[in-house]
């Protein structure tokens, strides 16, 4: 409950909202003991006076009113009509939710297809249809407002209620001999209560909008009596001529309902876990770059080369360090295989090239990326774009998720193009089923049109490596290609994109955490753990003799075929937290040949002839690896 | 794709009975009868039988509601006895109105709601959100007959920009231009709640699309950061926007009772309002099944415009 209010005070528009309406609430509530004039004594001789007139702060109304002593009883009634009408609402609709919900099945049924009918109906016009049978007057429009809002408690609450229903804790309580009304009561309500609050929330200020609207057609508060509404209303006549009259009652409601939509906004974002993280940020168009210093000078390896690459992801006051200074580098026609654990900083390396990782929260901070020699770190993001998907194109990890769904896969193909070069529909076409041709797809004439969700996973992926090939670049990142598809799949996949490197010199960077992949398709490997390279060097080697005992620890997680009962061994523990990594050797905690050493200053990578690895007491020495 | 349409137009047959059900009842609950209220408290007790009898209200409720659904599936909505007219005319007459009213105010609503939602999402925290989010707060805030009050004030009255009130000039040809002119301020005003509404969701709607994978993609690709947003993320929350756009349509149709009222629009809302105070229970009837048929039916069309724009959906 504190940590709600402290959540909420955080957010200052909502803060704002509940302090003007904790004012106005005060203000009302203090009203019977104001010296204010009586709000009904007409006077017909000082009609319409205007605002700040002796003896009256507001001015009067066309019967000569006070408008000052009108407008705060005027507020009191609204106000209490408006939260009366929600109150009644919430509890009629979350008694029927709860019960809809609880008991399921046929109950469950007809209340909800009652609900659905009176949600069907314009509601506005459901409110009209009730006053007009119960007759126009105040508490009359208090019961419609309340009643067409029904069934949205109801659907909200019933939603909630279906999940708890079938939680452990009940079938607990159940089986405990408790009866049902204890248990709604005891287990039930207790957990729907913050949505009935949410719900709430969002709706009061609409309830007060729509009993002042009743009002103002003259269907709610009767005369003498006034709500803010039917002031309103009866200042219409006079709008031109006074138009004070009309703007005090209607500023009021503006103040109120927006005080407490503001209010509720702040309710619902302290209450919905989900917005409490800032998890909304949208990904800006490219990653965001705060690099200090200047940036490391070429090696002049590669096609592509990295150095020492520092991308880190920024949530709240926590900075973790998902890529720590990672250099590497691909040739023309070369297949490098980056491998590691999930949270080893593979994939935020792979999408740090082209300004891919997500930001918020991501933030790149160090380093350089460089393709035939120019710097893509502070690239403009018009020069990212050129490059993206023409020089450097990517493969995505689950095809379902990273195609369109709702665009036709030649559709997607000829948009691939379309953004590096104009092309014709006719040629788009034709461009589309090549591609699909290219990546072995069967029927490409048929298959452009299909969506991707008629596609098997097989297909998707091919696509998505289709849609890699379009522009002819020369540099493949491949994200896990074949982590979602199953083995005869993967296999498949694999060979495809073995032969397309082949047949079009393409280099690839193969992201993994399969040594079999590996073994099956890379040139040379890099080992990842915690954000930074371990060891690294030409795949042969490093599957015949690892250096670094986490490599060698990996290798032992893939079962090799025909070798029987061998254990499959996983490694014990976890990868550490990225934003407080240990001093030395990040692995140091699992390792089973760790010693003090390890753990005091930074270990460096250290190698000749391209083999490296990170590690005090490697494996075996690493000058024997450099023959 | 049509036997999709056949499907939901058959479904939507219950919920139609269902709400000729709820309107019966609702009417039903009316203490005393209408008679005495047709005729006034000195009718004699023989008129008032006869006219009751008339009316077949001397039957038991279940039959009454069976003669009265007959009835209006014939086309027999009864006659208005404030107007003297059958109920069916008074109502088409002023639906056609209220629909040029609402219709122009959704296409708005829809449009500018839709497009400050994704302004407001592509720039999150930026200038162009934050003032997007305030006009919404205030729009989604602000009274409707209010705001069309102090429209006419400034814009009608103050300005001279556009006419006070009404649908046609009392003096001069009903021609397109003065419709215009007299439609503006009512449909602007009509279509403020339901803007900020819609471009609230839609923000959200953006958001979330905006994390997904496949926008990822669009971006690995090289697609510009405009189409990424407008095409690509567009697209994807439109499968949650429309939806919306369903409901705000029922809110905007049964809203316009307000702006009818302020601007002397001559539409079925108002009407309403007048029967309702004039008890003119056949009128309020007719008429609030009538518009709420048409809202069943128009949520038939947004089911549709839904599947033809997300293929997963089975038709």
């Amino acid at each position: 409950m504190i940590a709600f209010v402290r959540l909420l005070a955080r957010n200052r528009l909502a803060l704002a909202g509940g302090i003007v309406l904790s004012l106005v609430i005060l203000l009302v509530l203090l009203t019977p003991i104001l010296p204010l004039a009586d709000p009904d004594v007409t006077d017909t001789a000082n009609r319409f006076k205007p605002p700040f007139s002796q003896g009256a702060l507001l001015g009067t109304d066309h019967l000569g009113r006070d408008l000052l002593s009108r407008l705060l009883w005027g507020t009191q009634l609204s106000l209490a009509v408006g939260f009366a009408a929600a109150i009644i609402a919430a509890t009629v609709g979350a008694a029927i939710g709860i019960v809809a919900g609880f008991y399921g099945g046929r109950t469950d049924n007809i209340i909800m297809r009652g609900v659905d009918m009176l949600m069907a109906f314009p509601y506005i016009l459901l409110a009209l249809a009730i006053v007009a049978a119960l007759g126009p007057g105040l508490f009359n429009a208090l019961i419609a407002v309340a009643a067409v809002n029904v069934p949205f408690f109801a659907r909200n609450i019933r939603g909630v209620t279906v999940g708890i229903a079938h939680k452990e804790f009940v079938d607990a309580a159940r089986l405990a001999g408790m009866s049902n009304t204890r248990i709604i009561l005891t287990e039930v309500l207790p957990n729907v209560i913050p949505v009935i609050i949410i719900a709430m929330s969002t709706t009061i200020g609409w309830m007060i909008l729509e009993t002042a609207g009743l009002s103002f057609l003259g269907l709610g508060s009767q005369p003498p009596q006034a709500d803010l509404g039917s002031m309103l209303g009866e200042a219409r006549s006079a709008l031109i001529s006074n138009p004070h009259t009309s703007i005090v009652p209607g500023v009021m409601i503006l103040i109120i309902v927006m005080s407490i939509n503001l209010l509720g906004d702040g309710v619902r974002d302290a209450l919905d876990p989900r917005l409490k993280s800032g998890a909304l940020s949208r990904p800006m168009a490219a990653t965001l770059v705060r690099r200090a210093g200047t940036p490391p000078p070429p090696a002049g390896r590669g096609l592509l080369e990295v150095r020492e690459l520092q991308t880190q992801f920024h949530v709240k006051d926590r900075v973790y360090r998902a890529v720590g200074g990672v250099s590497l580098h691909v040739e023309k026609g070369e297949c490098l295989g980056i491998i590691g654990e999930s949270g080893s900083g593979k994939s935020v390396t792979a999408l740090s090239v082209m300004g891919l990782v997500a930001s918020p929260p991501g933030v790149i901070t160090g380093g350089a990326v460089r393709y035939d020699g120019t710097d893509l770190i502070g690239a403009p993001y018009r020069q990212l774009r050129d490059m993206r998907g023409r020089n450097v194109a990517y493969i995505f990890q689950d095809p379902l998720a990273t195609l369109h769904p709702l665009y036709r896969v030649g559709d997607q193909l000829v948009e691939a193009i379309r953004s590096h070069r104009p092309i014709g529909k006719e040629e788009g076409r034709a461009k589309a089923i090549e591609l699909l041709a290219a990546v072995r797809i069967p029927n490409p004439e048929k298959r452009i049109s299909d969506y991707p969700h008629e596609m098997s996973g097989g297909m998707r992926q091919r696509v998505g490596i289709a849609m890699a090939l379009a522009n002819d670049p020369d540099i493949i990142i491949a994200d896990e290609p074949t982590t979602a598809l199953d083995v005869t799949v993967q296999a498949q996949i694999l060979a495809l994109l073995d032969d397309l490197r082949r047949s079009r010199g393409l280099a690839i960077v193969f992201i993994t955490h399969d040594f079999g992949v590996v073994a099956q398709l890379c040139d040379r490997v890099a080992v990842m753990y915690a954000g930074r390279i371990v060891e690294e060097g030409h795949t042969r080697e490093i599957l015949e003799t690892p250096r670094h005992p986490y490599t060698t620890r990996l290798m032992a997680c893939v079962p090799e075929l025909g070798e029987g009962k061998r254990r499959l061994e996983a490694i014990a523990g976890l990868p550490p937290v990225v934003d407080k990594l240990p001093a030395g050797c990040a692995f140091a905690e699992r390792c089973l040949k760790v010693q003090e050493v390890c753990r005091q200053g930074d270990i460096p990578l250290e190698g000749t002839g391209g083999r490296a690895v990170r590690c005090l007491f490697p494996e075996a020495p690493i000058s024997e690896a450099a023959e | 794709m049509t036997g999709y349409i056949l499907k939901r137009v058959l479904s939507a047959i219950p919920v139609l009975l269902g709400i000729t059900v709820i309107v019966f009842l609702i009417m039903a609950m009316i203490p005393g009868d209408p008679a005495t209220a047709i005729l006034g408290s000195y009718a004699t007790p023989e008129n008032v039988e006869k006219l009751n009898r008339d009316l077949g209200l001397d039957k038991p409720l279940v039959q009454q509601y069976f003669i009265w659904l007959g009835n209006m599936l014939t086309g027999d909505f009864g006659t208005s006895f404030a107007l003297n007219r059958p109920v069916i005319d008074e109502v088409l007459e002023r639906f056609n109105a209220t629909l040029i009213l609402a219709g122009t105010a959704f296409v708005l609503c829809s449009l500018l709601g839709v497009a400050a939602g994704v302004i407001s999402a592509a720039n999150q925290y930026g200038w162009a959100d934050k003032g997007i989010t305030f006009v919404v707060l205030l729009g989604i805030s602000i009274p409707s007959f209010f705001l069309g009050m102090m429209m006419i004030l400034l814009f009608a009255v103050n300005l001279r920009w556009f006419p006070v009130s009404g649908m046609w000039p009392i003096y001069g040809d009903r021609d397109l231009g003065a419709l215009i002119s007299h439609l503006t301020l009512p449909a602007i005003a009509l279509a403020v709640v339901a803007t900020g509404v819609i471009a609230r969701l839609a923000r959200s709607a953006m958001l979330e699309v905006l994390r997904q994978d496949f926008i990822r993609t669009a971006r690995a690709k090289g697609v510009a950061e405009r189409g990424v947003i407008w095409r690509h993320a567009l697209k994807a929350a439109m499968v949650s926007i429309i939806p919306v756009l369903g409901i705000q349509a029922g809110f905007v149709l049964s809203g316009a009772v307000y702006i009818e009222i302020v601007f002397q629009w001559p539409g079925v809302g108002r009407m309403l309002v007048d029967a309702i105070l004039k008890r003119d229970i056949l009128l309020v009837q007719g008429g609030v099944v009538f518009v709420a048929a048409c809202y069943v039916l128009f949520n038939i069309a947004v089911d549709v415009a839904q599947s033809l724009l997300d293929p997963r959906i089975k038709t």
